[in-house]
């Protein structure tokens, strides 16, 4: 069984079908840029992979558990135990805007397991290092620019230590300059070959970090593969008139 | 000047009634208010359109009509009422924390409708559990929200306080009242306005220093 195995994928809003019949296996290591036009049901997809929306139909298999199987749902300590492998990155960040970066890092690890004081507050000065805000460890959120929320957001998931991470990259959310700084991050954490899920307008990205692209329209998975096969030889007009409109 | 020494005997006394009222009626009715929010969110049906019904009620009518009703009404309601005599300052604290529940709820609900749903779903991905992302994420916000909302709500409920006057509870205005009467002056109720003053000042200074406390929202 592959790392993360999604097969036969659907979910409807209402009358709305959002995810016709999707499939698609991840490896681990693997860097998946997930592209589409907005409604494409891309966000509804990683959505239903962190279990932040139920799904309608289909299975969704990581690290050999079944987070869901043929649309039934184990108990809520297996969801709960399958999911916490996952970290997320969200498009708005979701910081908690009452607590300090600092606070931000350390209160869920502190909920959720067992934790040395000491060993939590070095572990969170190593993580904001990592994104290069080691300087703003006291600040609060209101007080970041977007590009630094959004690293801290992604140093934030990552002090739970996840095999997979799941992200929100519509940079429309930053401006331009401060893209180049949490694209930079994410190029870092394919480096150290945590496997990812990036569900991104930013087509720099999907062509120079990931190693597979995902093309999503309609609700379906309409093309997927190497970010060469996709970019330069797309199979279908709708891919090659998508790649277009980006430009 | 001599006069006014005279009068503030009385009229501290009656500030000691209406600060006790203020203290007792805060004590209760925020707990009390934010159970009926919550009640009001509940999933079960009939709980939910209880604690609206009574935020609709209470609401809706005067807050004078609902103490003369506990004080002076509930005793005439046969069968059940030779159970439900209060004496006046106690029917006092029953009707005041009452009514300010049901406007304390509201300033609740309010604050939890300015949370946004991202917030919720951080703390899911976060692993925390509901109790945790209740009392962790969502109520220190809330509380920020409604801050404002609750210092004016605390300083109506100071200068409400004179609605005791209705049931015959020696505060304040009472005892002003009673100067003016017997010596035949306005000095009391000059005295009177100055006592509030000074209650509603130290109020709005307390609620300004809190509200500090909680402002995250710092700029750059």
């Amino acid at each position: 069984m592959a790392f993360i195995e999604i097969s036969g994928l659907q979910k409807s809003f209402g009358k709305l079908e959002v995810l016709k019949d999707v499939s698609f296996t991840v490896e681990k290591g693997d860097v998946v840029a997930v592209i589409g036009s907005s409604g494409s049901g891309k966000s509804t997809m990683l959505r239903c992979l962190i279990n932040l929306e139920t799904v309608g139909g289909g299975s969704i298999a990581i690290e050999d558990r079944y987070l869901v199987k043929d649309g039934k749902y184990p108990a809520k300590k297996e969801i709960k135990q399958i999911t916490s492998k996952m970290g997320m990155v969200f498009q708005q960040f979701n910081l908690f805007p009452h607590l300090s970066v600092r606070t931000n890092l350390e209160m869920p690890v502190r909920l959720t397991q067992k934790a040395d004081k000491k060993e939590l507050s070095a572990q969170c000065e190593e993580m904001l290092q990592k994104v290069g805000l080691l300087d703003k460890i006291d600040a609060y959120p209101s007080q970041l620019s977007g590009g630094q929320k959004q690293r801290v957001a992604i140093a934030r998931a990552l002090m739970l230590n996840p095999d997979i991470m799941l992200f929100f990259l519509f940079t429309s959310a930053l401006d331009p300059e401060l893209t180049g700084e949490v694209l930079s991050v994410m190029k870092k954490l394919a480096e150290e070959h945590m496997t990812m899920i990036v569900v991104t307008h930013e087509m720099a990205f999907a062509r120079e970090a990931a190693n597979k692209v995902i093309f999503m329209d309609g609700g379906k998975i309409l093309e997927a593969g190497t970010p060469d096969e996709i970019f330069n030889h797309p199979k279908y007009p709708r891919t090659a008139e998508f790649l277009r409109s980006t430009l | 000047m001599d006069y006014i020494l005279q009068i503030l005997g009385p009229m501290l006394q009656g500030a000691l009634v209406t600060t006790a009222l203020f203290a007792i009626v805060i004590v209760l009715s925020l707990p009390f208010g934010f159970g009926i929010t919550m009640l009001a969110r509940c999933r079960f049906r009939p709980l939910a359109w209880l604690a609206r019904g009574f935020i609709y009620i209470i609401r809706g009518t005067p807050l004078l009509l609902q103490l003369l009703f506990i004080y002076f009404g509930l005793p005439l309601i046969p069968g059940i009422g030779q159970y439900l005599v209060f004496d006046r300052f106690t029917a006092a604290c029953v009707g005041f924390v009452l009514n300010y529940a049901a406007y304390f709820a509201e300033i609740f609900r309010g604050g939890l409708l300015a949370i946004d749903k991202g917030q919720y779903e951080a703390a899911q991905v976060l692993g925390l559990s509901h109790p945790q992302t209740f009392f962790r994420v969502i109520i220190p916000q809330m509380l920020r929200v409604a801050l404002p909302a609750l210092s004016n709500e605390s300083v109506t409920l100071v200068k409400d306080t004179s609605l005791l006057y209705a049931v015959s509870v020696p505060e304040i205005l009472h005892a002003a009242k009673t100067a003016v009467n017997r010596d035949v002056t306005i000095v009391p109720f000059f005295v009177a306005a100055v006592i509030y003053l000074v209650m509603n000042t130290v109020l709005t200074l307390l609620f300004k220093y809190i509200e500090k406390k909680f402002n995250f929202e710092r700029e750059m």
